[in-house]
């Protein structure tokens, strides 16, 4: 039998689950400590209390954290320095893109088929190599080693000058902690240096939460493999994700908890309340839809790729604010331009809170059945100025917060579906079969979340239904994760260099120049090796259709430009009762 | 903050033919710069998505015979239906100008379109012109072509239009296809001077071609007070192009656009797709979007002699005083057509070439001479290869009652033919098709 934890670090509270034979036996749930994050992780693994549970013949087979460790540096911009080191050649300015951190820029130069137009300046690289040393000589803190990112544009083409200029550094500085570009292949230069950047400037910190977590996970008798969740919803092993690649992992564990519970062959809209934000995804045919472009954090933009989910800053928890002040209120006028705030002032006032919230309006009106209804309706009062305080104007005023709310989301909803159907296309055959419309049925999880089903599905003009164990559906979606997997093949048979976006491995090709089925088992033989390293091997890897781009140089067929891909997408092995499980 | 909107659509899998200039690999390596550049991540730019045109968009335009669907038209209602998704954007206001950044292109393809021409089968700026005019009520609209060729299908649709002010700047016509473009060529009775061509010496680069702006097109454009400036932005004005002979830079470019500030600008030709495209796409984009191109730059040098100095010029100086004397010379319709409605009917007879599949067509134009609108226009035209005949009957935008009723007149009188005919009534926003003498409904399957 075997059995698998999630756990989730959410922004007020930390869930675990404990699932077995695809059933949720055990919940738990305590308050995230934002600056202890792995005593928070283990007190939620602690409060399943696993070993009284666990017979020898249960295996947990896994176990899956989805942290906000990594955001919350990258937010709270608690980041070591890094020299970053940029070789953008010519093109547009660098200026013309805001760049979040400072940089050093040297010259060397590709163009957009990794071709060298120019080569490093010997020059440049003395000065730059003084200038490192000197500002090291100024630091105190000589313990903490010196970090450096190289990022070249088209280095994803062809990675020899970030390699070169990573030689000349390591033998003149040889503390120098290196990454390159090159190691994020995908497009584009400015994403990609920042992603490094990200990535590189987090390791230490991740490292060591890792390293903390798996020591404690082993203290406590388990030996399964403990894994972290991606932004993509997909998990890997600690020892082998890139921590840069675990932010947003907590809406990516929303969607899951909802797709572990549903039909996998429907399409639908997932909603999940939080305390002050709530995520909002698309599911096509059991596969959450993914962003087409990179995540984007803080002052960051990066080539992460995360589920297409829109976080909107309301919930359950969001202060409703009477607008135009008290002053509309002492002046005894209605109050027509309610609206919600984008924080959280502890928890509802039914529930014991200060202010009124969206929740005391849900359980005035009956939608929700906790908290105490007497406060709701003072909270209501609250909103109105006195003498229009009778049942009349309390009711008016808490559907009025009840619209609001809905209104935030639907919108969120509408945006989500629009940007899904307007998806940059670059084939005829993928304009001439468009995205149609599509009433998609919604699926609600969170605190609170039957207290807005009816009228949000009205709204929408569709139905709208709960999802099971809605109150811990992110550690679910983090217990149910499946892996990801994701290998893109570009090679151009003319300049033999094949490259591989997810990895930035990038090799010579030894075959012919117009290959057909050739390079699709090229691409298969080392995906698959890949995922068998991955320890993937028992999944069925999805083949794309590949591109062909003959090369053509006077008139003549000199090669074939190909862009092909196997992967496996974002998915969650099924609860029992919701299908077939894996 | 102002928006530049892009529609990419590169076409990834239409070609005309393996190794055609008009392949799957034409756009690929603008694909790689402007994504790799970030391009896409610059604030002020906003990417929308391609869409299909439809039918009816079309035939307001140009005369597609026998019918529709004779062709295959897949590829290139895409490039119109991105052009369109622009236009849309901006006169929703959502973007202050636009590049539609598409293959297909356009240009050569004329008010009647027997084939492909030039690469082209459907013409995108005119379309998207007429559209603009019929839905957002757009009175006068500019186009100017600097691609390499003479934008000769652009002004053959326009060519009797006095609210459309064509400006094509190329490579002198008896050096390059489509072997036309010359000063002579001004207009129709009701539009003469609407049309200006400055045919440029092969060998031209930056210089002659920044100054034929600054000293001819763009006066021209100052004086006609366009609400809507649409560049047809070919690229082969470049020096690396294979199939012509000028001199013009990426950085040129740049500075092409940023002068002539289109609000649309629509990609035509440019076939040197490593040599120019990656970059030149860039700098125009760069420039639309307000942002320094001057640091875009081609690996590649000029290796030819570039005409420069006082000698591009004089030479461009001396044309202009040339064309500015030439007068029109109309041979009237006399008593050969008995069923011409009243008024004076100008009588222009013309050959076209199709390149791409090697025929001929013979066309006779007639238009009713009018001093209040544009004039109503009857083409007759014959595919010289199967023999197939067509008619026309164009009523044009703001058409007065005369020219709005002699229309119908010929309609009235050829519907019942066997001739195939289509009635182009952009006054009323009205397109009718019949052949063998009966009504067809094209539009029926769509919506």
């Amino acid at each position: 039998m075997s059995i698998r934890i999630g756990i989730d670090v959410g922004g007020t509270y930390t869930d675990a689950v404990l699932i077995s034979s695809g059933q949720v036996r055990q919940t738990g749930k305590v308050l995230t400590k934002p600056d202890q994050l792995l005593h928070t992780v283990l007190e939620a693994l602690d409060s399943l209390n696993i070993t009284s549970r666990i017979s020898p013949n249960h295996e947990v087979e896994n176990i899956t954290v989805s942290t906000t460790l990594v955001t919350n540096a990258i937010l709270q911009k608690r980041l070591p320095e890094v020299e970053l080191i940029l070789l953008p050649g010519s093109g547009m300015k660098l200026t013309s893109l805001p760049w979040p951190v400072p940089y050093h820029v040297l010259s060397g130069e590709l163009d957009y088929r990794g071709r060298q137009i120019a080569a490093l300046d010997k020059h440049e690289l003395q000065h730059l190599t003084e200038t490192i040393i000197n500002k090291r000589q100024g630091i105190k803190q000589k313990n903490e080693k010196p970090l450096a990112v190289i990022s070249g544009k088209f280095s994803h083409r062809n990675y020899i000058l970030e390699q070169q200029l990573a030689a000349y550094l390591q033998k003149e500085i040889p503390e120098l902690s290196m990454a390159l570009g090159s190691e994020w292949g995908q497009s584009n230069f400015y994403r990609r240096s920042l992603t490094a950047y990200l990535n590189l400037a987090t390791q230490d910190l991740f490292a060591d939460f890792r390293d903390n977590l798996i020591e404690a996970v082993h203290a406590r008798g388990l030996h399964a493999p403990v894994k972290i969740l991606k932004a993509d919803g997909g998990m890997l092993p600690a020892e082998n994700i890139r921590p840069v690649e675990s932010i947003y992992s907590g809406p990516a564990a929303s969607l899951l908890g909802t797709l572990a519970q549903s039909n996998p062959e429907h399409a639908y809209i997932v909603v999940d309340i939080g305390g002050t934000t709530t995520d909002i995804g698309l599911v096509l045919a059991g596969k959450p839809l993914l962003s087409s472009r990179g995540a984007h954090i803080g002052d960051f933009l990066t080539n992460i790729h995360s589920l297409a989910v829109r976080s909107i800053a309301v919930g359950g928890d969001s202060v409703v604010l009477p607008a135009e002040g008290e002053q509309a209120a002492a002046e005894g006028r209605e109050n027509n331009n309610l609206s919600l705030a984008s924080y959280r002032l502890g928890p509802a006032y039914c529930l014991g809170g200060s202010r009124p919230t969206t929740t005391d309006a849900l359980r005035y009106l009956g939608l929700v059945d906790f908290g105490s209804h007497t406060r709701a309706e003072e909270a209501m009062s609250l909103l109105l100025p006195e003498g229009r305080r009778e049942t009349p104007y309390l009711r008016d005023i808490a559907q009025k917060i009840l619209n609001l709310m809905v209104e935030h989301i639907a919108s969120a909803i509408e945006a989500l579906v629009k940007q899904w159907r307007n998806e940059p296309a670059y084939k005829v055959w993928q304009v001439l079969n468009p995205r149609a419309d599509h009433k998609f049925p919604i699926k609600l999880s969170g605190g609170g979340a039957h207290g807005i089903a009816a009228a949000l599905a009205q709204r929408m003009n569709t139905t709208a239904t709960l999802t099971d164990h809605a109150m811990v559906a992110n550690a679910v979606g983090a217990a149910m994760a499946r892996p990801t997997f994701s290998w893109t093949l570009n090679l151009d048979t003319s300049l033999r260099r094949y490259r591989i976006e997810e990895t930035g491995e990038q090799g010579e090709w030894r075959g012919s120049l117009k290959p057909h089925r050739e390079v699709e088992q090229f691409l298969n033989t080392l995906a698959s090796k890949q995922a068998k390293d991955m320890g993937l091997d028992e999944y069925r890897l999805e083949i794309e259709p590949f591109d062909y781009f003959p090369l053509v140089e006077g008139y003549r067929t000199v090669g074939q430009i190909i862009r092909g891909r196997v992967h496996l997408p974002p998915g969650a092995f099924q609860l029992q009762d919701y299908g077939p499980s894996a | 903050m102002k928006k530049t909107g892009i529609v990419f659509f590169p076409a990834f899998d239409w070609s005309l033919g393996e190794t055609h200039p008009e392949r799957e690999e034409r756009l690929l390596y603008t694909q790689e710069q402007i994504f790799e550049e970030g391009v896409m991540d610059l604030p002020q730019i906003k990417q929308y998505s391609p869409a299909v045109a439809n039918i009816q968009d079309v035939l307001r335009t140009q005369a597609v015979f026998p019918s529709p669907k004779h062709h295959e038209l897949d590829a290139h209602l895409i490039a119109v239906g991105c052009s369109l998704v622009l236009g849309k954007a901006l006169m929703a206001q959502e973007i202050s100008n636009g590049f539609v950044l598409v293959r297909p292109p356009g240009h050569h393809s004329a008010t009647v379109v027997w084939g492909n021409r030039g690469f082209c089968t459907l013409n995108n700026e005119a379309i998207l012109a007429n559209y603009l005019r019929t839905y957002y009520g757009v009175k006068k609209i500019a186009i100017i072509d600097t691609d390499v060729h003479h934008g000769d299908g652009t002004q053959d649709i326009f060519y009797y239009d006095p609210n459309v002010l064509c400006i094509s700047i190329h490579q002198d016509g008896r050096t390059l296809y489509p072997g036309t473009g010359f000063c002579e060529e001004k207009g129709g009775p009701n539009s003469w001077g609407n049309i200006v061509n400055i045919p440029l010496s092969p060998g031209t680069g930056d210089e002659g071609f920044i100054y034929a702006l600054e000293k001819w097109a763009l006066p021209a454009v100052e004086e006609f007070k366009p609400d809507i400036i649409i560049n047809s932005a070919g690229q082969d004005n470049h020096f690396t192009d294979p199939l012509a002979s000028m001199n013009v830079t990426a950085k040129g470019y740049g500075k092409i656009t940023e002068m002539i500030r289109p609000d649309l600008a629509v990609l035509e030709g440019g076939y040197s797709i490593q040599g120019a495209l990656p970059y030149v796409n860039l700098a125009i984009l760069l420039a639309l979007a307000g942002e320094d191109y001057s640091g875009v730059r081609e690996p590649q040098k000029i290796n030819r002699r570039v005409l420069g100095g006082e000698k591009v010029r004089s030479y461009i100086d001396d044309l202009y005083k040339y064309f500015q004397q030439i007068k029109p010379n109309w041979r009237y319709a006399q008593g050969q057509n008995k069923h011409l409605p009243a008024g004076k009917w100008v009588s222009v007879e013309k050959e076209i070439f199709y390149d791409t599949e090697m025929f001929r067509e013979q066309r006779h134009d007639l238009i009713r001479e009018c001093q209040h609108c544009g004039g109503t226009v009857f083409i007759r035209t014959r595919n010289q290869a199967t023999m197939e005949k067509a008619m026309l009957v164009k009523i044009p935008f703001e058409a007065c009652p005369a020219c709005e009723q002699a229309g119908y007149d010929l309609v009235e009188h050829y519907k019942k033919s066997a001739q195939t005919l289509l009635l182009q009534n952009q006054l009323r926003n009205q397109v009718l098709f019949w052949e063998n003498g009966k009504e067809v409904n094209l539009f029926a399957s769509e919506n």
